[in-house]
């Protein structure tokens, strides 16, 4: 009972036995029995008073008389569809009508367990427990109408939120069965569906929030407004590890509808930084932008990606040259890529007030636990005085992972008590106050002997100093060769770093597969047929958790035949081998992530002059049972240009220990003319519980265009961006 | 602070604003239409973009001292009692959006594009789209739904 907060809601008004209830769903389990609606104070407080005829099993799930069925969503909505997908798997059980459901965005309750939507992890990590939740509440409508017609609960079916006893004929619609399903004890244990009898996952199903995005009517974290509220902007070092030496807060004040100004400091978790509140965002980030400030910059001023880059080809060095088999052709190459901001489109913000020694928080998060447990460490307040209101979010990405926005936002907020208050960061501060995506570098050594076999493998990768981003010498293709070989060295840093979609395999697995085409070619074979026999000598059965980063492996075993599968799939769909001129060519590359396996195939020209277009990606997507097809189709073309946006343009660069880009004319995100006209996905029809898949489609992408490059040009990309590359050829 | 009249969606508004203010922040703070984002504030990224005259502009750069008589359309303004227009029912049947953020900006210059060239070609579409920038990468399916409402 450790684990258990204090209380689960912010103004938690649960009798003791329901509070127990809702603990044990903390615990693991589910949530069976509680008549409570959960979605914030306000509905507690309706659900308190309600007349109980409304029928609901637990905390998902909420049927009225009039047959209205309501669904609770309990992750955060950032672009991946879970809004949509997860009610999904609750009305696919329920047995009810998709168009006939109401969707509401879940608060931070632990009564719906994961909530963080965090490594591709909201579909798979809600797959059973939805299930469940759903199948019990059919289970239970159907005992109701059993026992309504004196009949055998197992003669009876369910379709379309009725329950049906086919013998007699009769039906019953679920709101005419509310009162009497909500008076029977809850099933201790129910069968969900057969994935196989399925009807609405795997269907088309556009996005609940969609008339409202095409309208304007969306509302994410930066459009939250509350009765009086202030707006405010924060100021902090550009150099990491900086802190505010001296400012005049009386020039502060001074700029137009500048209400206060004060300085933020020795607060756990929290930079500081110098905050000013106005009447308007504009003039927030007008004084912001104004004001001068004296930073105590610190020992970080004096990074820079350059010194990393010397640090970097140090440490190789003084590593030493592994040795290649005599008589074998020796390959050695270093990879580069650089940091990564997320730059999502909404920048970070953060609505809070503090009240009555309660601190509420509007959060566009991936994480709402982890943004609460900030705010009590920060400011020393228990769980319950913490109440995290969840909106859609801007982006992700990974970026709203971390919660130091609305620790900022809560610390201004405890200032101003009384008085709700919006904080916005400027996009120069988004960009300079970032988790990035680590550098690294690559320093492979390869062997192919006079058959073409590969006789060695040796990677030394060094990155900066961060727990995200590293390298896993046990995966694919590591783990089919005798004397392969990975090291790993970090050079020591204080450059924040996180998580950036597909963390690690987003640069990793570019690196690997790109070594794996120059090893085909060293080895004179068509690299399908050459990527084909190295997944042919992976060992049958992996160890459980035996994943690397770089082609193979996050999340469990590799299953090599899976990904032989999509990568014949990808080849076929793809047209792989058919002859090309010069100047046109396709490229390959696979990735194993968040349990799902992928294989892309990209297809190049580039000019003699060297201007590079993609005509098509072709990807083939194993990740198991997909939910919704609309919604994984669109992260799977998503999440390929992304991750070949990043590798055509972008780059974060350190320079005086401060980040140089400051907003998107440095920083030039993929843009409509350089996106291929045919992006097409091809999935392989599964029944086993669904993978991640926000994130696995990302690595593969830049490596598949990169050796598509070669192929066309036989010029390699080593070094990430590749926009200024010379590609010219004749 | 001064005083300022803008017509926004056919209604007429009264603010007092620092004259500096751009129009972004005016339609999101001064008269909470929030439709119109905000992403970069340098006209880089075209979520805030409007329409004035008819003509599709980003928002965020445009000072209300120096609005003048235009007439503002925002994403709210688009559906005419409750009605999509072809490109926004277009948009959510082919579900263009991800994460969404960047859609009303999108839209609102496709809208201008239509207007100006009603059968655009892909070119067209590149060329008029190029400023408004998807995080989430769903070009392909913003094409998709250009074609598809020039089309109806």
């Amino acid at each position: 009972m450790s684990a258990i907060p204090e209380s689960p809601t912010p103004s938690a008004s649960l009798d003791r036995r329901s509070f127990l209830k809702v603990s044990a769903l903390a615990g693991g389990g589910l949530l069976i029995g509680t008549y409570f609606r959960w979605g914030g104070a306000t509905a507690l407080a309706e659900a308190v008073t309600a007349t109980p005829v409304n029928f609901a099993p637990n905390v998902f799930i909420s049927i009225a008389p009039d047959g209205a069925v309501s669904l609770i969503a309990p992750n955060s909505e950032m672009g991946q569809g879970a809004k949509t997908a997860l009610p999904m798997i609750l009305a696919e059980e329920l047995d009810v009508s998709w168009d006939k459901v109401t969707i509401s965005q879940a608060d931070l309750n632990p009564a719906y367990g994961r909530q963080s939507a965090v490594g591709s992890g909201s579909t798979p990590g809600n797959y059973a427990p939805l299930r469940q939740a759903g199948a019990t509440a059919r289970a239970m409508l159907v005992a109701a109408a059993a026992e309504t017609w004196s009949v055998p609960a197992g003669e009876c079916t369910t379709a379309n939120g009725t329950v049906i006893h086919a013998a007699s004929t009769r039906r019953l619609p679920y709101g005419d069965l509310t009162a009497r399903a909500a008076a029977l004890p809850v099933p201790t244990s129910v069968t969900p569906k057969d994935p196989k009898d399925f009807k609405l996952l795997g269907t088309r199903v556009a996005g609940v929030d969609n008339e409202k995005i095409v309208t304007g009517q969306a509302l994410y974290g930066i459009d939250q407004h509350q009765p009086g509220m202030v707006y405010a902007a924060f100021v902090k070092c550009p150099v990491f590890g900086g802190k505010v030496a001296s400012v005049s807060l009386d020039d502060a004040k001074k700029f137009p509808g500048v209400k206060d100004a004060f300085v933020l400091d020795g607060i756990g978790g929290l930079t500081s930084g110098v905050a000013i509140i106005a009447d308007s965002t504009w003039n927030a980030f007008y004084a912001a932008s104004n004001l001068k400030v004296q930073w105590e910059e610190g020992e970080g001023v004096s990074q820079s990606s350059e010194d990393f880059a010397k640090q970097a080809q140090a440490l190789a060095t003084a590593a030493g040259g592994p040795t290649v088999p005599e008589g074998a052709k020796s390959l050695n190459a270093t990879y580069h890529y650089p940091f990564l901001a997320h730059a999502t489109l909404e920048p970070q913000n953060c609505t809070a007030l503090f009240k009555d020694g309660l601190i509420e928080m509007w959060c566009p998060t991936q994480m709402p636990s982890s943004g609460q447990r900030l705010v009590t460490q920060g400011l020393g307040l228990p769980a319950s005085k913490v109440v995290v209101h969840v909106t859609r979010l801007g982006g992700g990405f990974g970026r709203r992972g971390s919660n130091e926005f609305s620790l900022e936002a809560a610390a201004i907020a405890h200032r101003l008590e009384g008085t709700p208050v919006k904080l916005t960061w400027m996009r120069e501060q988004d960009f300079q106050h970032d988790n990035y995506r680590s550098n690294g570098w690559h320093f492979f050594t390869g062997g192919v002997d006079g058959a073409g076999k590969v006789v060695a493998l040796h990677d030394h990768f060094v990155k900066v100093q961060g727990q995200v981003g590293g390298m896993n010498g046990g995966g694919f293709p590591f783990n089919v060769m005798a004397g392969s070989r990975v090291e790993s060295s970090q050079i020591p840093a204080s450059i924040p770093t996180g998580y950036w979609r597909a963390p690690g395999d987003n640069g990793n697995v570019w690196a690997v597969q790109s070594f794996v085409d120059e090893l085909a070619h060293a080895a004179g074979k068509d690299p399908l047929a050459f990527t084909l026999d190295l997944l042919a000598a992976v060992p049958a059965a992996p160890p459980p958790g035996a994943g690397g980063r770089g082609g193979g492996g996050r999340g469990g075993g590799f299953a090599a035949s899976k990904m032989v599968a999509v990568l014949k799939l990808a080849a076929e769909k793809a047209g792989w081998g058919t002859p090309r001129p010069k100047g046109e060519g396709q490229g390959l590359a696979i990735c194993n992530a968040n349990g799902a396996y992928v294989a892309i195939i990209a297809d190049v020209s580039v000019s003699p002059a060297g201007v590079l277009t993609i005509h098509k990606l072709t990807a083939a997507v194993d990740a198991g049972l997909i939910v919704n097809l609309s919604s994984a189709e669109n992260q799977v073309q998503g999440s390929m240009l992304d991750g070949i946006g990043a590798a055509w343009f972008l780059k974060v660069t350190i320079d005086r220990g401060s980040v140089a880009q400051a907003n998107f004319d440095d920083y030039a995100l993929l843009g409509m003319a350089n996106s291929p006209p045919v992006v097409d996905v091809h999935f392989v029809p599964s029944l086993a519980p669904p993978t991640g898949l926000g994130e696995p489609a990302l690595p593969p992408a830049a490596p598949a265009v990169c050796n598509a490059i070669f192929a066309a040009t036989g010029k390699r990309i080593r070094t990430l961006p590749f926009a200024g590359e010379d590609l010219k050829w004749s | 602070m001064s005083s300022y009249q803008l017509n926004v969606n056919g209604t007429v508004h009264t603010v007092d604003v620092t004259g500096n203010t751009p129009l972004l922040w005016v339609l999101r703070d001064t008269l909470g239409l929030v439709g119109t984002k905000y992403g970069c504030g340098i006209g880089e990224c075209g979520a805030c973009t409007v329409h004035l005259d008819g003509v599709a502009m980003k928002s965020c750069g445009t000072a209300i001292k120096d609005l003048g008589s235009a007439k503002v359309t925002t994403i709210e303004g688009l559906a005419r009692d409750g009605r999509l227009t072809a490109l926004q029912q277009a948009w959510c049947t082919l579900d263009v959006s991800q994460c969404g953020y960047c859609q009303g900006g999108q839209i609102m210059c496709a809208t201008a594009l239509l207007a100006a060239k009603p059968k655009p070609t892909d070119a067209d579409i590149d060329k008029a789209m190029s400023d408004n920038l998807c995080r989430c990468a769903t070009y392909t399916r913003i094409r998709q739904a250009i074609h598809a409402a020039a089309g109806a």
